[in-house]
């Protein structure tokens, strides 16, 4: 069985049906990139699966155990772990106690928390930030502590939510190194809601498009970007067809 | 007393507690904030027409007009002297500093006044009540009833009719779009302050007439006021109305059924725990309340 | 135990303050025999209490940033438990406090579980509404004194099954082991998971929730451990005044003081609760004893505690505590 197997979603808001149907399939170890134009749906299906919504219908999977409609500290237990793309910035705690309270989730203990912690900051590159505040990081480096933060939590299967929205191209590239690190070193599965084409193509082993809702495509990037839905969905009707 | 007549009785004094509610919704609608002070606002209306009725030697139905100008600048002066600051807080902060305010006036009237019970003994209605066939009411809470009825159907009016009550309508929907449109914000707080505050000042009046005058009276009205206007949804005017006249048909059923049942524990002393409890129970299980839109 | 390490471990406050705590203590441990009179003695009983009161609270109310303003009943069940325990069956206190604990936490358990569905306002109007409903209940019920409280019977002093002492250096020894207990439990706490589970719901809950965190069961352990603290307060009450009422343990003005403490101190932080007590008390106390001679200046007292409010919810919303650390990163 897959990984995590999303099968039939759809979530309806009173009428604006933001996911209809969607089903797709993701083996351990991949790095999946889901796209799409704005208004596509990858959010609520983002939501869907952490347990933020409870999908009007449809089941996610995940490591074969059934985990539609769990709230998202049980989605979190279970091994799943989540990203925001717009991280609110606290004052009440400090970096690494933000990261310890991710570690918290897998252990009691103070000291094994702040060792976990600590580990899991370094391996980001944000050793020397430990104390700092947020509101006293720039924004690439806020993300990168929800970066921090959600892998504290060991999760297997990590979801971005436009992790690299507002990064210059050195900070994307070196995104792009970490997340492979991540799947190379960590073991961690991906799956990224993205704009950036360039990065999404550049570290995706495979891509989901979405449109209105809908799955439109699903393939290799390569293949993704020739693929006249896709192409049709973002640059409209004309370009299809002259492509 | 029968069922009926408490039934009767108890929609009396609904129509004041809805009139004591309207205020606190309003302010709860326009701005979010919720008036912990607006119990003393009742006793210093309360305060003022008995006063006012003493020194003046005047009827106190017509010191009604001067509780709701206390009322008023009382709203407008809690506004600008303290919400106003409140508001760049926390909610925690603004929660705290209403309270302030609160014991504030609470204990002012305590030093300005003393911890006497007083009570309005003269008056045209005084003492008087109205026989309609097996039925007796005292004209006082008659009175009272009936004008709670007109402030009502009063600010009612403005709020659905003129533009200043509109302006503060599209605030308590939606304060940013309204800004857009040219609301102050700002003003329209100071608005809903003051109209908290004159409603509620009135409503003071009315009670005075019947019932005891002191420092302290203002806690139990404050949170039969919450109940009003938790279950009739924050922020609708005609939710609150109706949840005024059902809290006030519980108050009075209640100890009837208790009497009946001829049970210790559903005495007339437990009358306001029915109140407390009715909140508890509809802001956990139906947050919205009977009407309400905006949670 | 490693865990238990945590409680006595200062090290990571600054300086100034393990300097002060120490001093601190040895003033508190040599107090009595400063020679003050009985008022001080009294008034400084109080301040231990409230102190005590004001940390439970902190709990829920600032580390968990959720304001609640009815702990007053849980003064209640602590203090009517040891005293009903006394006066039915004679039981000492080191039996019936664990008792009121236990009941204590069971109740806030039934109670938390359906009042953590709400938040801000309406949470703190909930909790005020079972405070006073259960005041009502304790007031009319004739079984438990109703309004007419209960009367502990004295026995011979000094007794220390049933904590009944003449003089009150005891008690005061008495309320300081449980002051420090409170204390270290507190550094414990703040250090500990839940602690900053907590933290973190207060900061942002929805990355509390994807980060494992079960928020509402999460704000329900606090508010029980906060009811625990506050009926061991209340038992300390009932042994000590030798006579509680339903005004006396239950009243709202109780809650809202010890609500008013923490934050005045400082709610969330480890010496705010102590800070708004040792501010609050005395002041009370000195202005109570000193208007109370002057019979016009009733109210008087209130006035100005709630003018305190005001100012400090209005500038400061974060306490004394809070201006203090802003004077100590201006410095820095």
């Amino acid at each position: 069985m897959a990984f995590l197997e999303i099968s039939n979603i759809v979530k309806d808001f009173g009428g604006l049906v933001a996911n209809n149907n969607v089903s797709f399939q993701i083996e351990q170890g991949e790095i999946v990139g889901l796209i799409g134009p704005n208004g596509a749906g990858k959010t609520t299906l983002f939501n869907c699966i952490v347990g933020y919504y409870k999908p009007d219908s449809g089941k996610v999977i995940f490591k074969e155990k059934d985990i539609t409609g769990l709230r998202p500290f049980d989605t979190n237990r279970a091994g799943i772990g989540r990203t925001f793309q717009v991280m609110k910035v606290t004052t009440g705690m400090s970096v690494i106690e933000n990261v310890m309270v991710g570690a918290f989730c897998r252990t009691d203990d103070r000291h094994a928390a702040q060792s976990e912690a600590s580990e899991v900051l370094n391996f980001l590159g944000l050793g020397s930030v430990k104390a700092y505040y947020l509101n006293e990081l720039p924004i690439a480096m806020q993300r990168k502590v929800g970066l921090a933060r959600a892998l504290a939590t060991k999760p297997e299967l990590l979801m971005l939510d436009e992790v690299a929205s507002g990064l210059n191209h050195t900070e994307t590239d070196e995104l792009v190194l970490l997340l492979r690190r991540l799947t190379a070193e960590k073991g961690v599965t991906l799956l990224l809601i993205e704009h950036i084409m360039e990065m999404v193509m550049s570290v995706s082993h495979r891509v989901i498009v979405l449109d209105y809702g809908e799955k439109i495509a699903e393939g290799l990037p390569g293949e993704i970007v020739k693929n006249e839905d896709v192409i049709k969905a973002y640059l409209g009707e004309k370009y299809a067809k002259n492509h | 007393m029968t069922l009926i007549d408490a039934l009767l009785q108890g929609i009396l004094m609904g129509l004041l507690f809805a009139l004591v509610a309207l205020g606190l919704n309003i302010i709860w609608g326009v701005m979010d904030i919720v008036n912990f002070a607006h119990g003393e606002f009742l006793m210093i209306g309360m305060y003022t027409t008995y006063w006012t009725s003493l020194l003046l030697d005047i009827d106190p139905l017509f010191t009604l007009p001067v509780a709701a100008l206390v009322g008023v600048l009382l709203g407008i002066a809690s506004y600008y002297g303290l919400i106003r600051y409140l508001l760049r807080g926390p909610a925690i902060a603004q929660l705290f500093g209403t309270f302030g305010l609160m014991l504030f006036l609470r204990y002012l009237a305590q030093f300005l006044f003393g911890i006497d019970y007083r009570i309005i003994q003269k008056g045209i209605l005084i003492g008087k009540s109205l026989s309609i066939g097996p039925f007796i009411f005292d004209w006082t809470k008659l009175a009272a009833g009936i004008l709670s009825l007109f402030a009502f159907a009063f600010v009612y009016y403005f709020l659905n009719k003129t533009k200043t009550g509109k302006a503060l309508k599209a605030t308590s929907i939606n304060k940013e779009a309204a800004s857009y449109m040219g609301i102050r914000t700002d003003k329209m707080n100071a608005i809903a302050w003051a109209i908290g505050g004159g409603t509620v000042g009135i409503a003071g009046g009315l009670l005075a007439n019947f019932y005891y005058v002191y420092p302290t009276v203002g806690l139990l009205f404050v949170m039969i006021a919450f109940a009003c206007v938790a279950l009739g949804g924050f922020g609708s005017i005609k939710g609150v109305f109706f949840a005024g006249l059902l809290v006030g048909i519980l108050e009075m059923v209640f100890p009837v059924f208790g009497a009946l049942v001829n049970s210790d524990f559903l005495g007339p002393h437990f009358k306001f725990t029915v109140v407390y409890l009715t909140y508890f129970i509809i802001v956990v299980f139906r947050p919205q309340g009977l009407f309400g839109w905006k949670n | 135990m490693e865990k238990l390490k945590d409680a006595f471990d200062f090290r990571d406050f600054s300086r100034a303050e393990q300097i002060g705590l120490i001093i601190f203590s040895i003033f508190l441990l040599i107090f009595p025999w400063l020679g003050s009179g009985s008022f001080v003695k009294a008034v400084m009983i109080q301040f231990l209490l409230f102190s005590l009161f004001g940390m439970g609270w902190n709990t829920i109310g600032g580390y968990g940033g959720q304001v609640e303003l009815g702990k007053a009943q849980y003064v209640g069940i602590g203090a009517y438990t040891v005293a009903l325990a006394m006066v039915w069956w004679n039981i000492p206190f080191w039996v019936s406090m664990p008792i009121g604990i236990l009941l204590a936490v069971g109740y806030s358990f039934m109670i938390g579980y359906p009042l953590f569905r709400l938040k801000g306002h309406y949470f703190a109007i909930a909790t005020i509404c079972t405070s006073l409903v259960l005041q009502d209940i304790f007031a009319n019920w004739k079984l438990v004194g109703a309004s007419k409280g209960i009367e502990l019977p004295i026995h011979d002093h000094p007794d220390f099954l049933y904590m009944q002492f003449k003089s009150d250096t005891y008690y005061y020894y008495f309320i300081m082991v449980l002051f420090y207990a409170a204390l270290f439990y507190m550094n414990w706490f703040r250090r500990s998971k839940l602690g900053y589970q907590l933290r973190m719901i207060k900061d942002d809950e929805d990355a509390a929730e994807s980060l494992g965190i079960d928020i509402r069961w999460c704000k329900i352990k606090a508010y029980t451990i906060a009811s625990a603290f506050v009926a061991v307060g209340g038992g300390f009450m009932a042994v000590y005044n030798l006579y509680i009422d339903p005004a006396s343990v239950m009243d709202l003005d109780l809650s809202i003081k010890i609500a008013l403490m923490a934050m005045l101190g400082g709610a969330g932080s480890l010496w705010g609760p102590i800070i708004g007590a040792a501010f609050l008390v005395p002041l009370d106390r000195f202005l109570g004893s000193w208007l109370g001679g002057h019979k016009g200046l009733v109210g008087l007292d209130f006035m100005i505690y709630a003018m305190l409010i005001m100012v400090v919810s209005a500038y400061q919303p974060k306490g004394i505590w809070g201006i203090i650390e802003q004077f100590r990163r201006k410095g820095s």
